[in-house]
């Protein structure tokens, strides 16, 4: 049984590593060709995450995130599709080629960078705690013993994992499959603190009217970039031409001060 | 590899406990809802039927959410997360069973029933062991393919927070940027089905003895 | 004394009258075969004495048990739970389908109802089980299951399984309707050898010659 088990393990890594091997088989960089020639420019992202790219009240995808990939696209000449994507599969999506681009509040991370191409940081983000008011949290040690609830694949959970210290004070981390269900849970005491982006967390208590409150301490500054495959370097170098050049003529601004009545992006600065 | 393995035999182990103490207790759960659904006091049979109605008419996803969420909104108090997925799980899954019973039990001919009153033979010896008997043999294929579901369907436990096997899958494919988890998780879901089909061919081949 | 006591018996499905005021009495060690076309009411009238069917209104008394009595102002009083039990034990009926327990081995089909009702042992419950089947002339099937049986042997059996509670009236119904033609005659051949031992019996039948007939004869 265990000799047959190693066998059929065996035979599953082979098929992935050819499958991922055909892949690399590519003839010079054409992928921005391909997305110029297609006349479409497929960004990927998980639809319930806002303020970045979420579904408004007629179904439509919007949001901050969107409206950057809409002037982009404008720009490059080409149309944008919006294509909502399970988070936790979003690095098959990408190398299969169903998507362009990653680009939904995508935090840079030092493993994520091993295997994708990420744009320059266009906003700082940091992952933050979320408890309920009432209770007597100040610091993340306060947290210690007690269980902490996250999205799962969510880059929370990295920032939880790469902090150890915290990591291994908390008696358990619980990974449900969003924020919102994770926030329901904070509620209702199932977990003591939720660990999310600092910008889903202010968006989520002014709009819910939660009696929630963030932790002054942070987990992990992070960067937000918009990620591509590794060898498509021709696709970033263009996205990130046209977010240069908005930046400096002020689109940038605009749009962040419609989200988020500031200019948060970094680009260029 | 190794501890990549070592991961997901516990996460294995969280579904296996969810799938064990999911059949546990809602295969007599469910026989006592069927006897419910069969009953001649209309008062019972209709509150039972739409509980099946409700059970078999919503997603299961949707009753876990329900079961570990409502009872805080409604009584200010909530359970544990396992205990909450176990109790949807047989809320759920008696249902279906329920279901199963019931035309088992009404595919049993009521001379059987007639031949055992006459013989004097109390009604809940009849039902033990004239009835049931027939039934497992009858229902044996359609309970196979709910219990086959079932094993699935634990995937479904990590939508309120429970780390079983595909969770552990998935993080491990996010962490490692690779498909091959889910695979691997894919193969161990197949092996435990492989052998509850298996356990059922057996059930069957020792209740081949008559016809 | 008469074992089986009907007095005005009367039986409505529905709107169809079956049983339209139905008297007899059957003493003990008498035959009674009731002959008539199939629709006629006949099974419903043993499906009544068997306490199968409720009685619309009449009496019937068993044994000098009182099963069900029907009042001046026409109310149906069935006996309680014990004397019904009680009662039951005096009559057997055999089916016209055998109804033999599938699952059970052509042994386990006799010796269930001794063994729960009389709380006997395995080994007297198989000793009694024996000496039926052999009087049915099937010693050799014990361990056959019902499905392995042809219908004649199959109706033996279930004669056996009745004779097994030692009843007072055995009761048939239509016992041959489901046999192939020349299977009918082992059964008849039966019945009349517990005609020749005295047995209390009720037969009802389709079938206007053979049975009824050679029981006389």
């Amino acid at each position: 049984m265990k000799k047959l088990l190693t066998v059929a393990i065996l035979a599953f890594l082979t098929v992935t590593l050819l499958v991922a091997g055909g892949t690399k088989e590519s003839k010079g960089d054409q992928s921005l060709e391909k997305v110029v020639s297609k006349g479409v420019f497929v960004m990927g992202l998980d639809d319930s995450f806002p303020p970045m790219g979420y579904r408004d009240e007629n179904n439509e995808i919007v949001g901050f995130d969107i409206d950057l990939a809409k002037e982009v696209t404008r720009r490059m000449g080409v149309t944008l599709k919006v294509q909502p994507i399970d988070w936790n599969a979003k690095e098959q999506e990408l190398n299969t080629g169903n998507i362009d681009c990653i680009w939904n509040g995508f935090t840079i991370t030092a493993e994520r960078r091993k295997v994708i191409n990420f744009s320059d940081p266009y906003v700082d983000n940091a992952q933050v705690a979320v408890v309920r008011n009432k209770t007597s949290y100040k610091t993340l040690a306060d947290l210690a013993g007690k269980s902490i609830g996250l999205q799962a694949g969510s880059s929370a959970a990295d920032a939880v994992a790469n902090n150890t210290a915290f990591a291994s004070s908390v008696k358990e981390v619980i990974e449900v499959k969003d924020n919102l269900t994770a926030l329901m849970d904070l509620e209702i005491g199932g977990v003591e603190a939720v660990v999310l982006d600092l910008f889903v967390a202010i968006d989520n208590i002014t709009r819910s009217g939660k009696d929630f409150r963030i932790l002054d301490e942070h987990l992990a500054p992070e960067e937000y970039g918009v990620g591509f495959r590794k060898g498509d370097q021709a696709l970033r170098d263009e996205v990130q031409k046209q977010l240069n050049a908005m930046a400096q003529d002020g689109t940038l601004a605009k749009i962040s001060t419609i989200w988020f009545g500031e200019d948060i992006t970094v680009v260029g600065k | 590899m190794g501890k990549l393995l070592l991961l997901m035999l516990e996460g294995t182990f969280t579904s296996l406990k969810i799938f064990f103490l999911t059949l546990l207790f809602s295969l007599p759960l469910g026989l006592i809802v069927a006897k419910g659904r069969m009953s001649k006091f209309r008062v019972v049979s209709s509150i039972v039927n739409g509980y099946i109605m409700i059970m078999r008419g919503t997603p299961l996803i949707l009753q876990l959410i329900f079961v570990y969420f409502a009872p805080y909104y409604i009584f200010g108090a909530s359970t544990d997360r396992f205990t909450a997925v176990i109790i949807a799980f047989v809320i759920n899954y008696a249902a279906y069973f329920a279901e199963i019973y019931r035309g088992g039990i009404q595919s049993i001919p009521q001379g059987q029933i007639e031949a055992s009153k006459v013989l004097g033979l109390s009604k809940f010896h009849t039902f033990t062991h004239i009835v049931m008997p027939q039934v497992v043999k009858t229902i044996l294929p359609s309970m196979g393919n709910e219990v086959i579901t079932l094993v699935k369907d634990t995937a479904l436990a990590q939508t309120i927070g429970v780390a079983e096997l595909f969770r552990v899958a998935q993080n491990a494919a996010a962490r490692q940027f690779s498909t091959t988890p889910i695979f691997i998780a894919g193969l161990f879901y197949f092996i435990m089905n492989g052998v509850v089909s298996k356990s059922f061919d057996l059930i069957e081949k020792r209740l081949d003895y008559y016809k | 004394m008469s074992i089986i006591e009907v007095i005005n018996l009367k039986k409505t499905f529905t709107s169809l009258e079956v049983l339209k005021g139905i008297s007899f009495s059957l003493n003990e060690g008498e035959v009674l075969s009731i002959i008539g076309p199939s629709g006629s009411g006949k099974s419903t009238l043993l499906r009544c004495i068997t306490n199968l069917e409720r009685v619309e209104s009449g009496t019937i008394i068993i044994g000098g048990d009182t099963l069900v009595e029907t009042s001046r102002e026409g109310k149906v009083l069935y006996a309680d739970k014990e004397t019904t039990s009680r009662i039951g034990q005096r009559l057997g009926l055999v089916f016209q389908n055998f109804n033999l327990f599938p699952h059970f081995s052509v042994l386990r089909n006799i010796t269930e109802a001794p063994r729960h009702l009389f709380k006997y042992s395995k080994e007297e419950a198989t000793e009694l089980a024996l000496s039926l089947l052999e009087k049915m002339g099937l010693a050799d099937k014990a361990g056959a299951y019902p499905y392995q049986l042809s219908g004649g042997q199959q109706q033996r059996v279930s004669i056996a399984r009745a004779l097994a509670l030692h009843p007072q009236v055995l009761c048939f119904d239509e016992p041959t309707s489901a046999l192939d033609p020349e299977l009918t005659g082992e059964i008849l051949a039966v019945i009349k050898e517990l005609a020749n031992e005295q047995m209390t019996m009720v037969v009802v039948t389709t079938r206007w010659l053979s049975p009824a007939t050679s029981l006389i004869g």
